[in-house]
């Protein structure tokens, strides 16, 4: 007991004292815990290192070695670490369990698989642990794989590039002008989200294939086809415009009027306006969604496989590789390559975005008013609008037709035969569904944490925190599945062909939506709520708990909602994940596309686009926002 | 930028509804050329809409607007020769001080050539010089301020518009930057009309004042007039703190008016307009004194007072339960009051006109 100026001060000594006890104890049970994991993943083995044979007696030599992977581990330990060193964290115990566990969490199954598909792809064989290019000479001798690598990145810039200029059109049309109808076309147009891109693929050789509803029943055309590159650019087209709408329009809805008005007052005219201030001010949003839209085209093995026609990409060839061939370095190596384009792009858009300051300096502006356009420049764009509605329209009209006709094609009976052949793959949508309820959940939780962490707390690491947890947004998701194969795959783990690991897989790839969602949100919410929390007495956790989620569980719903969603349309990372005991309902749908009578297959995606209705419908009920706000994440 | 050519604004019988919200109601001002005329009034009284119909952002339900001999109503904002500054500055975060400056220029097809110099002409003018190639975001509020006003000038406009200007600017920066604003304001002789709603703002910068309220201009002129002779309730209480008193009128003619208030009696330069009606008197705190001692006087009860350096603000209550505001200018030692001081209150003799 401290005895200043003769006068006690036993609770202040009582405080510290407990508080370095807890410290203490907190300090032991990890080390603990570390301990526990190291013995369970970490093991000496004796294994045979090499045998002498001198005349005719052979001599064996073993040595011990470790076994499992003692990098990693070395990883984890420096995470725990590592955030003692803040003043501030070590203060505030809870505070560093939280950047302890992110930090874990985010090096394994973020950081690890990612590093796994390098390490894999410059590996001699399963065995070896010396650096080789031999993957890649390999890679080389298959003379499909050059063509696959170009047909890959002409694809991806091909349809990022149009994608994004339709879409922003669009998006600015449906924000920013006065056409008609634009509750419904705003719906209709991001309608293809709700389904897999390759229902789109689907959808469009049921009305243009070669016993199209279009092509050969109304136009009798034989002659021509849509396989090919040009029909997978123009399904990819209809599959990802949606998403440069949806992240343009939150975009030109929140520019400010005065900046406009500023422009128009100092004499400029509407086109000189839109080239000069509105448009570049969307410059970032244009890059990202472009970025987007890339990654989007060069990961999808959907589309390319139904409608290819032979025209091989790199995600088809990876497939064929690991999942039919089994050989691991060289689906590493294909990964390796897909990543490259990707990284590239990630840091073009970086950098072109950080080179200018698109920050509005104004508080308080007003946004988002409508612009009286003149007439040739509004009823183009009103045209484009209708067009890609239509076309919406008739894809999932096809869907929904064709489940219930007899054999599309030929036969336009009405049947509900086809239904029966849904029952069959009930296992497959429990599978789905757990997957995706519980990636959306764990997605979401870790993203509004993460985004709490980065956005209110200041400690040293938290840009790197940051990047980690963003970073997915630029991997392909046939990288994603091939690095956690790659990751999980052996001994000690043993990890794929659960559950776990792909609602692990598919939780932290759409990590960043939840994250972005959450920063959005906690920037509306003023800090001074959290401190008074703070200052009247709760801890931490109890702040957290009873703040600051409920004042973002609409941004928590929203992550959980769009997690779902993409996990139940994903096919890229799912096709290497899943197992005949897992097996997601996509790539069963995917199956019988290839294998079953175009009504069956319609019927599986008809089915999935309902569920992912009933899923938004309920969400909109729960978080009382309009069916489009609902998918407002960008 | 000695070739201004500038001109008067008029606005004639001008309105705007919003549905059955009449925002402007049959407003007639004239802007005289190269004056500076404020709108003053509280939020939602019209000035920002009227503004922002002189620009040509809105469109007039009814009335004309004219710029000179020109009637523009009917001209979109890129033809209009306005220029405005608005109230967040509207600074194109994407581009540099020099680039948001020439905007207007290159909006105009101004040849590359004679860009530069007129743009570092105000860059100077403004006191710009070595940020030119900064973008908005690294400049203070101050600079922020200057450049949009460059930006405004530098396409020579016949008619400067000023949306609250001065609203996100701090204390002091608003006194001296309104100063700034007046100075080149008249050093180039350019039309002006200005928007706020800071009295102590619109006195010290303009011409001519209007007060609007609900969509009418209430009453126009010179600060001064404003102050001293405020034609109705509202104008006396919107600009400056008043004492407002019912009186009892004892006699009225063309050439003024006797009162009585607390059995005084007050000359008036302007009668009521209605004697008989509710008149009162706008008694300002400063033309009222306190004294201690002394038989004239009403008797009065201090009940707070506030020092705040060059004048101390007395809350005292008359005999009759009124209660009254009394500023003390550069107070001597012997004219503290403390809380529950008898004092006497003295009412100046004159006052320049009656409301009622």
């Amino acid at each position: 007991m401290i005895v200043e100026n003769g006068v006690p001060q036993p609770t202040q000594m009582s405080v510290s004292r407990r508080r370095r006890t807890q410290f203490l104890v907190l300090i032991l049970i990890e080390l603990a815990l570390l301990v526990l994991l190291g013995l369970k993943y970490l093991q000496v083995e004796v294994v045979e290192d090499r045998i002498e044979v001198i005349g005719n007696q052979e001599t064996v030599y073993f040595r011990n070695e470790l076994v499992g992977d003692p990098l990693l581990m070395a990883f984890v330990v420096v995470a725990v670490a590592l955030p003692f060193a803040s003043q501030k964290l070590r203060r505030e115990p809870m505070l560093l369990i939280g950047v302890q566990l992110t930090t874990i969490s985010l090096i394994i199954f973020v950081l690890w698989p990612l590093g796994q598909v390098f390490v894999e792809s410059f590996r001699a064989g399963h065995d070896s642990a010396d650096f080789s290019l031999i993957q890649f000479e390999k890679l080389l001798q298959i003379p499909t794989v050059a063509r696959a690598t170009r047909n890959t990145l002409v694809l991806g810039i091909t349809t990022a590039v149009l994608a994004t200029a339709i879409g922003t059109l669009i998006a600015y049309t449906l924000t920013l002008t006065n056409v008609p109808w634009k509750r419904w076309l705003r719906i209709l147009t991001i309608m293809p989200l709700v389904s897999p891109p390759f229902a789109v693929s689907f959808a469009f050789i049921l009305l243009f294939g070669r016993r199209g509803l279009i092509t050969y029943d109304l136009l009798h055309i034989t002659q021509r086809n849509i396989y090919g590159p040009e029909g997978i650019i123009l399904v990819q087209l209809i599959s990802d415009t949606p998403l440069v709408i949806l992240i343009l329009s939150a975009v030109f809805a929140s520019i400010s009027r005065d900046l406009e008005e500023a422009a128009e007052d100092l004499g400029g005219r509407p086109l000189f306006i839109l080239r000069t201030v509105t448009f570049p001010l969307v410059t970032p949003a244009i890059l990202t969604a472009a970025l987007l839209t890339f990654i989007s085209s060069i990961s999808d093995f959907g589309n390319p496989m139904l409608m290819g026609g032979g025209f091989q990409v790199l995600a088809t060839q990876a497939f064929i590789q690991m999942v039919e061939l089994f050989d691991l370095q060289l689906g590493a190596a294909l990964a390796f390559l897909l990543v490259i384009p990707a990284l590239i792009a990630f840091a073009i858009q970086h950098w072109i975005v950080s080179r200018r300051s698109y920050i509005t300096v104004t508080s308080g502006a007003r946004t988002g008013y409508i612009r009286a356009l003149p007439g040739w420049i509004k009823w183009p764009l009103f045209g484009l609008t209708v067009f890609m509605a239509v076309i919406t329209i008739l894809l999932y009209g096809s869907i929904f037709v064709g489940a219930f006709v007899k054999a599309w094609g030929f036969d336009f009976t009405f049947t509900t035969g086809n239904l029966a052949g849904l029952v069959s793959a009930l296992p497959q949508l429990e599978n789905s569904l757990i997957v995706s309820v519980g990636s959306g959940f764990l997605g979401g939780a870790v993203g509004i944490f993460i985004a709490w962490l980065v956005s209110r707390q200041r400690f040293p690491g938290r840009r790197g925190l940051d990047f980690a947890a963003t970073v997915m947004y630029a991997i392909p998701g046939t990288v994603i599945g091939i690095g956690y194969i790659l990751a999980f795959n052996a001994a000690p783990y043993f990890w794929t062909g659960t559950f776990s690991i792909i609602i692990v897989a598919y939780a932290f790839r759409r990590l960043p939506v939840g994250l972005r969602t959450g920063i959005a949100a906690q920037q509306q919410i003023d800090p001074s709520l959290e401190e008074a929390s703070l200052d009247l007495g709760a801890t931490r956790a109890r702040t957290f708990a009873r703040i600051t989620f409920p004042l973002l569980n609409r941004a928590f719903f929203a992550g959980v909602i769009y997690i779902f969603i993409r996990s139940m349309t994903d096919l890229s990372a799912a096709v290497f994940l899943n197992a005949g005991r897992t097996q997601l309902y996509t790539v069963r749908m995917f199956r019988v596309m290839i294998t079953g009578t175009p009504s069956e297959a319609a019927a599986f995606a008809g089915l999935l686009i309902v569920i992912i209705l009933i899923a938004l419908g309920t969400l909109s009920k729960l978080t009382g926002k309009s069916f489009v706000d609902l998918f407002r994440v960008s | 930028m000695a070739d201004f050519s500038t001109a008067s604004i008029k606005l004639q019988n001008l309105a705007k509804h919003f549905g059955t919200n009449k925002a402007v109601d049959d407003v007639n001002l004239i802007v005289e050329e190269g004056t500076l005329v404020c709108l003053l009034g509280p939020s939602g009284c019209g000035k920002t809409t009227s503004l922002r119909m002189v620009a040509g952002f809105e469109e007039p339900t009814a009335g004309k607007i004219f710029i000179g001999q020109d009637d523009i109503t009917n001209v979109p904002p890129y033809v209009r020769p306005t220029a405005m500054v608005f109230q967040s500055y509207a600074l194109f975060p994407h581009m540099s001080v020099f680039e948001n400056i020439g905007y207007g220029l290159k909006a105009r097809r101004t040849p590359r050539s004679e860009i530069e110099p007129q743009v570092m002409e105000v860059v100077r003018l403004m006191e710009l010089e070595g940020h030119e190639r900064k973008s908005p975001p690294q400049l203070s509020g101050g600079q922020q301020q200057r450049v949009a006003l460059a930006r405004a000038l530098v396409i020579r406009p016949k008619v400067l518009l000023f949306d609250e200007p001065l609203s996100n600017l701090d204390a002091l920066l608003r006194v001296r930057m309104r100063g700034e604003i007046r100075s080149i304001q008249k050093r180039l002789g350019i039309t002006s009309l200005y928007v706020t709603h800071d009295q102590e703002e619109a006195f010290s910068i303009a011409d001519q004042v209007a007060i609007m309220n609900k969509g009418k201009i209430i009453q126009i002129g010179p600060p001064r007039e404003l102050y001293r002779a405020p034609v109705d309730r509202f104008v006396a209480e919107f600009v400056g703190l008043s004492n407002i008193v019912p009186v009892e009128v004892l006699s009225s003619g063309s050439d003024g008016a006797a009162v009585r208030v607390f059995d005084q009696t007050i000359r008036s330069h302007r009668p009521p307009k209605n004697p008989k009606g509710d008149v009162a008197i706008v008694l300002r705190p400063e033309a009222l004194r306190l004294s201690i001692d002394g038989e004239n006087g009403v008797p009065a009860t201090v009940l707070t007072f506030a020092f705040t350096g060059p004048l101390v603000r007395y809350n005292v209550r008359t005999a009759d339960g009124i209660l009254l505001v009394v500023d003390l200018h550069n107070p001597g030692p012997d004219q503290f009051f403390e809380e529950g001081t008898q004092v006497r209150l003295h009412l100046p003799e004159r006052v320049p006109a009656l409301l009622g």
